[in-house]
């Protein structure tokens, strides 16, 4: 808090503490000083992928250097995008991304809504049990999971992994489904039903619209567990063919010399982009999401 | 309910006034209610309570990873969980990577919490720094710092080398590999605390400051006193969930090292993967996974029913 308003001479109480100057300018010097950390802390690694992501291999071997020079400039590295392996990689992220997004937005919104305005017996315990989602870890049930999907012929298809993640991005997105439907009055619903509209279309016409931000908050939370996960895809998607982004590039660095470092900076620019982008819109709605979850 | 308005012509179906199997009395919004959540516990069942309810079955049986015949052996595999050196190590190591990383974690993202929450200009993008580091994926932070630590081409490393901070690899060398790893996990989980953090700080009235300014406190003494109290429910859960997930962490530990150099960064997780699937001790490996079950559910309970932050959760 700036406390400039504040007046200066000593009053009552406060004789014996450092001057209001000094405390003052001692309380911007470690605001400012913080930011300052901040920035760099969080922002270097990023900058630095940028960066090594335009300049040429030879131009990361000789040296370290904070800037592409117009005799260093490429974009060549964004051709990895289109070496069949990893293409592949990334249409398989993308496809299980979109599924995972997609159940959990619907199946949340249904379940939130019936956790807000049925009354059903045992309601409070069992939401009170989808907590214990979060102490389920990936590789606490990937290791049984393995041989489960391969018993139900599950292991490398799309659908083995998509349940695998909604099911861990399910607790929170029916809380804060639930949380945020609360907030919505009852009495909106009860007058679409005066107006003779079945509970159905009172629920798609009214409740529907007025969920947006929880919405886009719960599919931004699950694009990130989808898109950045790796434990499940890695023990669910053995073969090379069905297996996402994460693990392999993974496979790919372990595996491969003749990648450089600058193919990988330049796709896991590429990767993080659509995380970026989400950052910097809808951070407003992100945060309502943990506001909520902070309840 | 529904039944308010509804029209003449529409004849009535067994929903709307309930109905009975046997004893059991079905409301509308029993069946409703039931209906709508039923996705949920589904997607639970077949997710999460059969492949434990599989791993405890599993841990009983010797179980070739490559072919799977189920052999009864009892408790032979927990007795040979713990006589492994291995485990008892890695039980160490664990709680170690945990401790270390959620202290680091709790103490940056507060910081940045309060930072943001007092920051004026610019903290549009410092906020967007703080989520995308919260939604980046793993492996990406991994890829960041491989680079930047590669003995060849790296940034950090040169940096490293000279102000003599380590030598050769960081992530190979014994003594300070598990110190880098907690170091590069907290860069990217900090943010959740941040959120977690801000999220009950913005929603402290202005007013209590203003009072409290009236009177004549400091920034510490507005800090001491309100916004402590305010967030403490908050950090307690916050403390708990990191605690589980970094005790449960199993991509970025092995994305970085493998567990390596030598065993010096294998924490529980790492070794469960180990037995299970480099030498195909299926049996094994789901005792290790119910083993680690059952310590954080154990020391779960104690810390809820200690500490009691359910005040914040509860409904």
């Amino acid at each position: 808090m700036s406390a400039e308003t504040e007046p200066d001479d000593p009053e009552f109480g406060r004789t014996f503490r450092v001057s209001h100057t000094y405390r003052s300018l001692l309380y911007r010097a470690g605001l400012y000083g913080s930011i300052a950390t901040l920035f760099v802390i969080l922002g270097f690694p990023i900058y630095w992928m940028a960066q090594n992501a335009f300049k040429t291999r030879l131009a990361i071997q000789e040296g370290i250097t904070f800037f592409p020079t117009p005799e260093t400039f490429t974009v060549n590295h964004f051709d990895i995008v289109f070496n069949p392996t990893v293409g592949r990689y990334l249409l398989n992220s993308v496809i299980v991304t979109i599924g995972v997004v997609v159940t959990v937005t619907v199946v949340s919104l249904i379940a939130g809504y019936g956790l807000a305005r049925f009354n059903y017996k045992h309601k409070v315990k069992t939401a009170r049990f989808l907590l214990v989602g979060y102490m389920f870890s990936p590789i606490v049930l990937a290791i049984p999971l393995y041989l489960i999907w391969d018993t139900l012929g599950l292991l490398n298809r799309y659908v083995g992994l998509i349940l695998a993640l909604s099911a861990l991005s399910m607790p929170f997105a029916v809380w804060l489904m639930w949380k945020y439907i609360q907030t919505i009055p009852a009495s909106m619903e009860e007058s679409a039903w005066v107006a003779g509209a079945p509970r159905w279309r009172g629920f798609v016409d009214v409740i529907v619209p007025q969920t947006k931000p929880a919405m886009i908050a719960n599919s931004v939370f699950a694009f990130a567990i989808a898109w950045g996960d790796f434990t499940f895809s890695y023990i669910l998607m053995p073969s090379n063919e069905s297996t996402t982004f994460p693990p392999g590039i993974f496979r790919l660095f372990h595996s491969s010399w003749e990648t450089g470092w600058a193919e990988f900076m330049a796709v896991s620019l590429l990767v993080s982009l659509p995380a970026l982008l989400f950052a910097f819109f809808l951070q407003s709605y992100l945060l309502q999401g943990f506001k909520i979850r902070a309840l | 309910m529904a039944t308010d308005t509804e029209p003449v012509d529409r004849s009535r179906r067994f929903y709307d006034d309930g109905f009975s199997i046997g004893r059991f009395e079905i409301t509308p919004e029993d069946f409703w209610g039931w209906l709508t959540i039923l996705p949920v516990l589904l997607l639970y069942t077949l997710v999460a309570l059969i492949p434990i309810a599989f791993a405890i079955a599993a841990s009983v049986h010797r179980v070739p990873l490559l072919n799977p015949t189920w052999d009864f052996v009892g408790v032979e595999n927990y007795a040979n969980v713990f006589q492994l050196d291995r485990f008892w190590g890695s039980m160490w190591r664990g709680f170690v990577f945990m401790v270390g990383s959620t202290v680091i974690q709790l103490t940056v993202g507060v910081w940045m919490a309060l930072v943001l929450n007092k920051i004026t200009r610019g903290s549009r993008i410092l906020s967007t720094l703080v989520f995308t580091s919260y939604l980046i994926p793993t492996i990406i932070v991994t890829m960041m710092f491989l680079f930047m630590l590669d003995p060849y081409d790296g940034v950090l490393h040169a940096a490293g080398a000279r102000f003599g901070l380590w030598e050769g690899y960081l992530l190979g060398n014994t003594q300070l590999s598990m110190t880098a790893v907690v170091i590069i996990s907290s860069w990217k989980f900090s943010a959740f605390v941040t959120l977690f953090t801000l999220a009950q700080l913005q929603s402290i009235p202005d007013r209590f400051y203003e009072a409290a300014k009236v009177c004549g406190a400091t920034t510490w003494e507005m800090f001491r006193d309100i916004t402590l109290p305010r967030i403490y429910g908050a950090l307690l859960v916050v403390i708990f969930l990191r605690g589980v997930f970094m005790f449960n962490k199993y991509d970025i530990i092995w994305q970085l090292t493998q567990g390596g150099p030598g065993s010096q960064t294998t924490t529980m997780p790492i070794l469960a993967y180990r037995e299970t699937f480099e030498r195909g001790a299926y049996g094994m490996g789901n005792a290790i996974a119910v083993v680690m079950f059952l310590a954080l559910l154990v020391s779960g309970l104690v810390y809820l029913k200690y500490l009691n932050p359910s005040q914040e959760v509860e409904t």
